[in-house]
């Protein structure tokens, strides 16, 4: 009897301290996790990039060996994509799918701690690679045959750290599909999902489908190196360009990976400072697939100069383009949603209405980088750096900024200090223009990316985008008071933090309880678009 | 005609307004040059179109979000619609932008079926990308050569130089040789790579093709007016990318071929084409065997034979003199070559300078970051002689194999160099004849 009792008072508790976040299965901790671990690793790559933009506040090498340059750059792409955005997904989906599908937590909870603790020690490895012989890899994030097989002792450490990243992408994806599929609340039917979810749920079938391809082609990288293949060495009959086909096979849908997650927080955000339903949800569901499908048969135009025969450049160059259309209708579906709502301008709403501006700046260089005759003009130049900063940044990085802001008082039960996020919305969004804006003249007038040192024509620019770089990394201290701030404390936030806010997250209280639906909420909660209902 | 003479005006519009922020405000122009190729005039075109696309639908799209945001706020008392849904409209916005883009693919796709046309060309030349240097082979004319980093550029580059950039000349937009083009000829560009991928990209010509090891990829150019044009390697290739410029000279025709024919009568000189004087810096230049030489006049054997009799710089300053210049690169006659010590230090650190020190650094102390041994005090250029010579000739791991692209001559200089400077006192003196031996 007394044993029995000792036992369920144990099953019912979680270990504290250390071990609670060692042990967990629970999905708002691991979610957590997710989001400490990559807001870590947004400083750790965003370090990287100071030190980048100090160097090139002047011509001349002042600070640095122009390899440990080469190097900074790739790390810094490498933790930022793999580290800070794709991980920061993750741990949202962690903490909202549950409770926006109505379910007690995510489906494989055991998994779901597996998947968190190999990120660590993948990044540990990867990192380790700076204090190894050599140095860390320097052959940019892409990784390409065969500059990359010239790295020294850091070349299977980071091989393996891509592979660790690659298996915990795939566990979370699997997760997430399992918990969307089969833990819905009864009557949410599939287009009745918040759009956030169906954007996850897109996402990780994209994850499943092309990590297993960016393993294969670092493996077969392993190979050349180490077992005397010759899959990227032509003097052995093999083909330097076959690692860029299956490296953008994997890398166009990873541009997606990391951008329709925060499609589906604009789509929350928006519609809750509108006042107002999501314009044209339906059409959103198609237009997020259609990106998904199209994201697999545009791969080639990262390598437009390699020389490829026109029929590739012409089918390449209109499927690219084709990309515009789904995207341009949600664009269009958001900007429709804001027409005549009753706007408010809480800072959550603030980084989505930027995200859309600045994100559509994006898409606009994107289009243009779409035509391949001018594409070679464009074509590893600031141009592209310009370009893909905007979607990346502006885009995935703001509206993780923006989801945190909008989900913070339901995570913690406290309102975060809105004018300390407002400053650090309006510095972050001035200073990043600063920042990225003259790049792309830099490119236009001549200047490539990864360049340690550049001829002295192009300082000044480059002097404006250093300072703009710099006010952007330390406004970045804000985002971390005022969480730190929130989690501390502050006023009671209420069950439905927001006026206008939809959705089955807002029914539980703020905080939500450990375990969020421990029964399947009632049919008439489903409102997470009302009008499905008619 | 009528869009012939709004593109003009169009044109003239943007360039006057740039011109106003650029000419005031920054040393470069903010906008793509228009180039001196009838290619890179119509990507100019190109660009400048889907540019103002971009603009009208910015301002569309942004001004109706301006709208919302200035008079549909809650705190203007503005009160909510509820409509979500309008099929209608949802086709209409899906249309539109793919008529949009049909209207860009046409002409993109015009140009680029221009751009890949390399039939019929006038000539030939040949680009090798390099770890971290450019080989220009004129093919028609049987001789071909190195195009490095300018040394005045090289030294400013270099960590902690104390040398300001702004002094130098063209700072890292300028080389010891540059290539040498005629205008108004159809040339087609045969590039390819050696090691790592490479781009040559000049952005005046809108050429930027990718230098790939196994590859010969194509292009073409037909430039406008003489002068010179710089460009830059555009694709990551390690330690070095940012040193690798690109400078072609476009001359005309009849001082084109002034040029070839100097080259080809200069027993390894580089002619200056401004000039046509030889001149002594950076690698020789190197020749074809006779039987793939198709167009060049047939250089006489007596004069090919004539070793012992260096063609001397006009003004030799005192290093050159002591440098002689290589004879007619026939690989048996350069076999034929003695140094003494004092000219195989002269020409061997010309050399090391021009291929080596990029990744052994100028002071030969190596670079531990990269993985590079030192030669001063190194284990190589104080051990045996024999593996010295094969480490070279052969290359190991990113160490080139330079027997095939330096000949005896300047690989015997360059390793007794390296055996006698940075404090190593081998005293060993490397022949050509021992290089050839142990080739």
């Amino acid at each position: 009897m007394h044993n029995t009792a000792v036992a369920h008072a144990h099953h019912a508790e979680h270990p504290s301290g250390i071990w609670r976040w060692i042990t967990t299965t629970n999905h708002k901790d691991i979610g957590t996790l997710y989001l400490c671990f990559s807001l870590l690793m947004f400083f750790v790559g965003g370090a990287f990039a100071m030190l980048i933009r100090a160097e090139l506040f002047k011509p001349g090498m002042q600070l640095m060996d122009p390899l440990f340059f080469n190097e900074m750059a790739t790390l810094h792409g490498l933790v930022m994509i793999f580290g800070a955005i794709m991980p920061a997904f993750v741990g949202l989906a962690n903490w909202m799918i549950p409770m926006m599908v109505g379910a007690p937590d995510m489906a494989l909870p055991r998994m779901n701690n597996w998947s968190f603790w190999i990120l660590p020690f993948a990044f540990i490895l990867l990192l380790s690679t700076l204090f190894m012989p050599g140095g860390a890899p320097a052959s940019g994030w892409t990784m390409y045959a065969p500059l990359m097989l010239q790295t020294g002792t850091a070349f299977p450490f980071t091989i393996f750290a891509i592979h660790l990243m690659g298996i915990s992408s795939v566990m979370g994806a699997i997760n997430i599909i399992a918990t969307i599929l089969n833990l819905r609340a009864p009557g949410m039917t599939l287009m009745k999902m918040p759009l956030f979810v169906w954007c996850w749920l897109i996402t990780a079938y994209l994850l499943i489908a092309v990590m297993p391809v960016l393993a294969g082609a670092v493996t077969m990288e392993l190979m050349d190196k180490y077992f005397g293949t010759s899959f990227f060495n032509a003097a052995g009959g093999g083909d330097p360009l076959l690692f860029q086909h299956v490296f953008w096979f994997f890398g166009h849908p990873e541009v997606y990976i990391m951008v329709l997650p925060a499609f589906g927080i604009i789509s929350e955000i928006i519609p809750t400072f509108s006042r107002k339903p999501l314009f044209g949800y339906t059409s959103m569901v198609y237009a997020v697939a259609s990106i998904a499908f199209l994201s697999f048969i545009v791969w080639a135009h990262h390598m437009f100069t390699v020389g490829m025969p026109l029929a590739a450049d012409l089918f390449f160059m209109f499927t690219t383009m084709l990309i515009a259309v789904p995207t341009g209708v949600k664009v269009f579906n958001w900007v429709a949603t804001m027409w005549r709502g009753a706007l408010s301008f809480e800072t959550p709403m603030l980084f989505a209405i930027a995200f859309v501006f600045l994100f559509t700046i994006g898409g606009f260089s994107g289009v243009m980088l779409a035509l391949v005759p001018a594409d070679w003009q464009y074509h590893d130049t600031y141009f592209v750096v310009a370009h893909f900063h905007y979607v990346l940044v502006t885009g995935s990085a703001f509206a993780i900024m923006g989801a945190v802001y909008y989900w913070l008082p339901k995570w913690t039960g406290h309102m975060y200090n809105e004018t300390l996020a407002k400053w650090h919305f309006w510095l972050s969004v001035i200073s990043i223009n600063v920042l990225y804006f003259p790049m792309h003249f830099l490119g236009l007038a001549g200047m490539n990316r990864r360049l340690p040192d550049y001829p002295v024509q192009f300082t000044d620019l480059n002097q404006i985008v250093s300072i703009g770089g710099f006010v952007f990394g330390v406004s970045q201290l804000l985002f971390v008071a005022c969480i730190i701030l929130c989690v501390r404390g502050g006023k009671k936030a209420e069950a439905k933090v927001w006026e206008g806010a939809l959705g089955l997250e807002w029914t539980l209280p703020s905080p939500p309880p450990y375990h969020s639906f421990t029964e399947p909420p009632a049919a008439n909660l489903i409102w997470a678009h009302p009008y499905q209902n008619d | 005609m009528l869009q012939k003479n709004f593109k003009k005006a169009l044109r003239g519009v943007i360039a006057s307004s740039l011109a106003l922020i650029s000419g005031s405000a920054f040393a470069i122009d903010l906008n793509m040059p228009v180039g001196v190729t009838p290619m890179s005039h119509d990507v100019y075109d190109l660009h400048m179109y889907v540019f103002w696309v971009c603009v009208g639908i910015g301002i569309v799209v942004f001004g109706l979000m301006l709208i919302s945001i200035i008079w549909h706020r809650k705190a203007a008392g503005y009160q909510p619609a509820q409509f979500h849904e309008n099929t209608a409209i949802e086709v209409i916005w899906t249309i539109i932008p793919f008529i949009i883009l049909i209207a860009l693919a046409i002409p993109a796709s015009k140009v680029l079926v221009d751009m890949t046309n390399t039939s019929d060309p006038d000539m030939s030349i040949k680009i090798e990308g390099y770890q971290w240097k450019w080989q220009y082979d004129y093919l028609q004319n049987g001789f071909s050569y190195f195009s490095t980093l300018a040394a005045d550029s090289n030294a400013a580059s270099q960590l902690d130089s104390g040398i300001n950039p702004d002094s130098v000349p063209h700072y890292l937009r300028d080389v010891d040789h540059p290539m040498v083009v005629p205008t108004g000829k159809k040339i087609r560009l045969l590039i390819t790579a050696n090691d790592v991928i490479h781009s040559w990209w000049v952005e005046d010509f809108a050429v930027k093709v990718d230098a790939i090891p196994g590859f010969v990829n194509q292009a073409w150019i037909k430039v406008d007016k003489p002068g010179t044009y710089r460009g830059s390697c555009s694709q990551l290739c390690g330690r070095g990318h940012a040193f690798m410029p690109i400078v072609v000279v476009a001359e005309s025709w009849d001082d084109y071929q002034k040029w070839v024919a100097s080259m080809q009568t200069s027993h390894g000189a580089f002619i200056n084409p401004a000039t046509l004087q030889p001149e002594q810096n950076g690698s020789p230049v190197v020749y074809a065997p006779a039987e793939l030489n198709f167009n060049a006049p047939t250089p006489a054997p007596a004069q090919a034979t004539a070793t012992a009799t260096p063609v001397a710089a006009p003004s030799p300053t005192p290093t050159m003199a002591a440098a002689e210049v290589k004879p007619a690169g026939k690989p048996a006659v350069v076999a034929g070559k003695t140094w003494t010590m004092a000219t195989a230090m002269a020409r061997g650190q010309q050399v090391f300078d021009a291929n080596c020190a990029a990744c052994h650094m100028a002071d030969g102390k190596g670079n531990p970051a990269m993985g590079v041994p030192a030669i001063a005090a190194g284990p190589i250029p104080n051990g045996p002689l024999a593996a010295h010579i094969t480490l070279v000739l052969h290359g190991k791991g990113i160490m080139p194999a330079w027997g095939n692209i330096l000949d005896d001559a300047d690989l015997a200089a360059v390793i007794t160099y390296e055996r006698n400077s940075f404090g190593n006192h081998q005293g060993d003196l490397v022949q050509p004849a021992q290089i050839k031996t142990a080739r």
